[in-house]
């Protein structure tokens, strides 16, 4: 890794999880002057939520959760046909669990999730419980053409700590005999799994500027430097986010867990930053008043708590009256009785592949959550009563293009090893119920 | 093509108009004359002749289905964006090599179809390039699809034109018509020798005034206007103006193929004026006023219709002479604009007329 000498610090580090391996590993711990704590040995205090992370994350001065910065997806096969042993159970377990004695689970520490597809699920007898909605992947969108994503599990590897995430992997790999000064089981999780791909990527103030030397066609020096995104704007604010509790199964023998939706979706920076100005950015982001009231300074950190969209007119009126509609405008109709967003974000920009590109990853208590989402921001009621296009003025469509889709379920902790399709008794209790 | 060839035909085309931006991925250096070309000064706010028009070369058509695929090039162009009445530049960026073109029409009734093209180019080393292409209208091709893409170099692409369902409502002919998404493949070669050596037409003293070019003749594609005034169905009540748009506002009644209800039935027709190019993507609404008190206010409806093209229109109880009817124009017609267009069917004022 000697050519890596002149890179500054912080843009190796987002390149090392872009390139993984090793040596990768090892750069980074030589360039990331940090001290990761190790778990605790006994892990019998972790959530059965899979998915709480919330609560030992960062907060900004807002107290808007700061996403984890590193981000690892493993696309994994079940080497085996048919049903899983519990062998195979019993190593996949005492793998996951030798990185989490590695590394503590906070936001410069390790977060993880395991999930399942519903090709896993094909192999049981029975299907899912009623309780759980995990639909093959479709298309969400009358003019999209995804890949579907079939691979049965996918593994979400997060951390403030690029070499947390680099160093998760390759154990889980099993190439690491100890991590963080941890002695590491003799179980990888590619001895019971494949790999099928790999997807990585970043998130917070000024990674995407950093990386976008990375991509092809992300215009030079116009991803602003503190933005979170390469749209420019910072997104999952507090009152714009599904809370855990709302995303989370709650009955049968899946509650504790939640449904997770991945999709990648490729950006057109070249016609956001060089063929719309910021006025159209705002307002096809947001809505056309932030536009008009210059609502937003820079990224938007000072809109606060929310993307203060109830000060937007409806969008059937800006759409006749003004021919745009925003992303955040449209977006924010898919609410529950109880005025909550559907929808947890958790996604991260990628350059994998070379290309500036978004990995929507969303968590929900139901697919259909993320279905009505996504339908809302479609916005094909808006287009059929006023000249806002199909893709054209309608919020962001005309700059991504979903290029994959794949559904999974996150199953509680206690089941997160080659779960069954129908397991015996019902989970933890589910005990902070908000709707 | 080495440097020199390349300056020699650079100069022979375009008569000091120096080719640039466009050749910076072929080891050409960034000009930027042709990032900016020459814009007339004094702009009428009209349709009105651009400084130069620049020609268009046909890749090749193919069908999918029952529709028909277009597939076009042309030097990388300057064009307007449009969002509501807020237009934005976009100049040629340097790594632009083409502006590609689409366009997407019914085979049966040779109806241009108003639904966004996205493409998808890849080469033998793969994906190269993607995007949703803008709505547009320029003088020389009317309403089409495009965009300026950039490419690694000269060579074959592949290419696949993806479109969803028309998203506007559609008359009896077109019933459960255009309802999914379609989506062609085809091949072009990207050759610079082709696309820059294309004609480039000064208009020297035209240039600024009010008019426009003809359309260029395409044989394989239909072409994107709609009917004469005379070729209109029903009763002519009005022929207006409005930023330059021409307004044509006929009446249908008794048995007609343009609403489920009984009643007449307004059509809004507009179109750019000269060459009768469509105007899609834009919001009406009407007025009905009769001895000084509203009778009817509602939207008019974006529709197609074999005949008639993308058109505006609306059901009403009845209509009587006298009666004054008011067109707003809520949005303008969302399109990007090339050199001449990007001053007309903007800040567009209501039409209103007396029914006689």
């Amino acid at each position: 890794m000697s050519d890596e000498r002149g890179i500054p610090r912080r843009e190796f580090l987002k390149s090392a999880i872009a390139i993984g391996g090793t040596a990768a590993f090892s750069a980074c711990l030589g360039r990331e002057e940090v001290d990761v704590p190790t778990g605790p040995d006994d892990l019998s205090s972790y959530p059965q939520r899979q998915h709480a992370w919330n609560e030992v994350l960062p907060r900004d001065d807002h107290g808007n959760i700061i996403a984890p910065s590193h981000r690892v997806l493993l696309y994994l096969n079940y080497r085996r046909d048919g049903q899983p042993n519990e062998d195979d159970r019993d190593q996949v377990e005492t793998a996951l669990r030798g990185i989490e004695h590695a590394y503590e689970r906070s936001g410069d520490g390790l977060l993880l999730t395991v999930s399942y597809s519903p090709a896993y699920f094909y192999r049981f007898d029975d299907s899912l419980p009623d309780d759980v909605d995990l639909p093959d992947p479709e298309a969400l969108a009358p003019f999209e053409e995804p890949e579907f994503d079939t691979p049965d599990a996918v593994v979400h590897l997060a951390s403030n700590t690029a070499q947390v995430v680099l160093g998760a992997e390759e154990a889980l790999k099993g190439n690491k005999s100890t991590l963080n000064g941890v002695d590491q089981p003799d179980a990888a999780l590619t001895d019971v799994f494949s790999l099928a791909d790999r997807r990585t990527g970043f998130i917070g103030d000024g990674l995407p500027a950093e990386n976008a030397d990375d991509a092809e066609g992300v215009p030079a020096d116009k991803v602003p430097e503190d933005a979170p995104l390469f749209m420019g704007f910072k997104s999952g604010f507090k009152k714009n986010q599904a809370s855990e509790d709302r995303v989370t199964i709650q009955s049968g023998p899946f509650a504790g867990g939640t449904t997770q939706h991945i999709s990648k979706l490729q950006l057109n920076l070249n016609q956001w930053y060089n063929q719309d100005d910021r006025w159209q950015r705002e307002a096809k982001m947001f809505c056309p008043y932030h536009a008009e009231n210059d609502v937003i300074e820079g990224a938007g950190d000072n809109l606060g708590t929310s993307s203060k969209i109830d000060d937007c007119q409806p969008t059937d009126e800006t759409a006749r009256e003004m021919g745009v509609v925003g992303h955040s405008q449209k977006s924010a109709r898919a609410r529950d009785d109880d005025d909550s967003p559907l929808i947890l974000r958790r996604d991260f920009d990628s350059t994998d592949g070379g290309a500036a590109s978004l990995h929507f990853l969303a968590l929900q208590r139901r697919i259909t959550d993320f279905v009505d989402t996504r339908e809302a921001m479609n916005g094909t009621d808006v287009t059929e009563q006023s000249a806002v296009g199909q893709r054209n003025n309608n919020g962001i469509l005309q700059y991504i293009r979903t290029e994959r889709r794949g559904n999974f379920l996150v199953p509680p902790r206690s089941l997160r090893a080659l779960p069954p399709g129908q397991p015996a008794g019902d989970a933890q209790e589910v005990t902070h119920e908000s709707s | 093509m080495n440097r020199r060839t390349f300056l020699r035909q650079g100069a022979a085309l375009s008569g000091g108009l120096l080719l640039s931006g466009c050749l910076g991925q072929l080891g050409f250096e960034t000009q930027s004359a042709w990032r900016d070309p020459p814009l007339v000064e004094d702009r009428p706010d009209a349709v009105y002749y651009p400084a130069i028009i620049e020609g268009m070369g046909m890749y090749g058509t193919t069908t999918a289905g029952d529709l028909g695929f277009a597939l076009m090039h042309s030097f990388p162009h300057r064009f307007w964006n449009l969002t509501g009445s807020r237009k934005t530049k976009v100049v040629v960026q340097s790594d632009d090599s083409v502006h590609l073109m689409a366009s997407v029409w019914d085979t049966e009734t040779e109806t241009i179809l108003p639904v966004d093209v996205s493409v998808e180019i890849s080469n033998s080393d793969g994906r190269v390039s993607s995007t949703n292409l803008w709505p547009m209208i320029s003088p020389n091709m009317g309403f089409h699809y495009g965009d300026n893409i950039a490419l690694p170099g000269e060579g074959q692409y592949d290419v696949t034109l993806q479109i969803g369902p028309l998203q506007t409502a559609r008359t009896n002919p077109f019933d459960g018509r255009f309802t999914e998404g379609q989506s062609a493949t085809m091949q072009f070669t990207f050759d610079t020798d082709e696309t820059y050596n294309l004609e480039i037409r000064r208009l020297g003293d035209k240039a600024g005034t009010r008019g426009t070019v003809d359309l260029m003749d395409m044989e394989m594609v239909p072409e994107p206007v709609v009917p004469t005034k005379s070729e209109l169905p029903g009763r002519l009540l009005h022929e207006g103006q409005s930023s330059d748009a021409t307004i044509l506002v006929a009446l249908v009644d008794g048995d007609h193929r343009f609403s489920d209800s009984d009643g007449p039935f307004l059509i809004v027709s507009p179109r750019t004026p000269y060459n009768r190019v469509m105007l899609p993507r834009m919001a009406l609404s009407a007025t009905l006023d009769r001895g000084g008190d509203t009778i009817t206010q509602g939207t008019l409806q974006a529709s197609l219709d074999p005949d008639l093209g993308s058109f505006y229109g609306m059901g009403l109880d009845e209509l009587e002479t006298g009666d004054t009817v008011r067109l707003t124009v809520e949005t303008p017609p969302q399109l990007a604009r090339h050199d001449g267009y990007e001053t007309a069917f903007l800040d567009m004022d209501p039409v209103e007329f007396t029914v006689e």
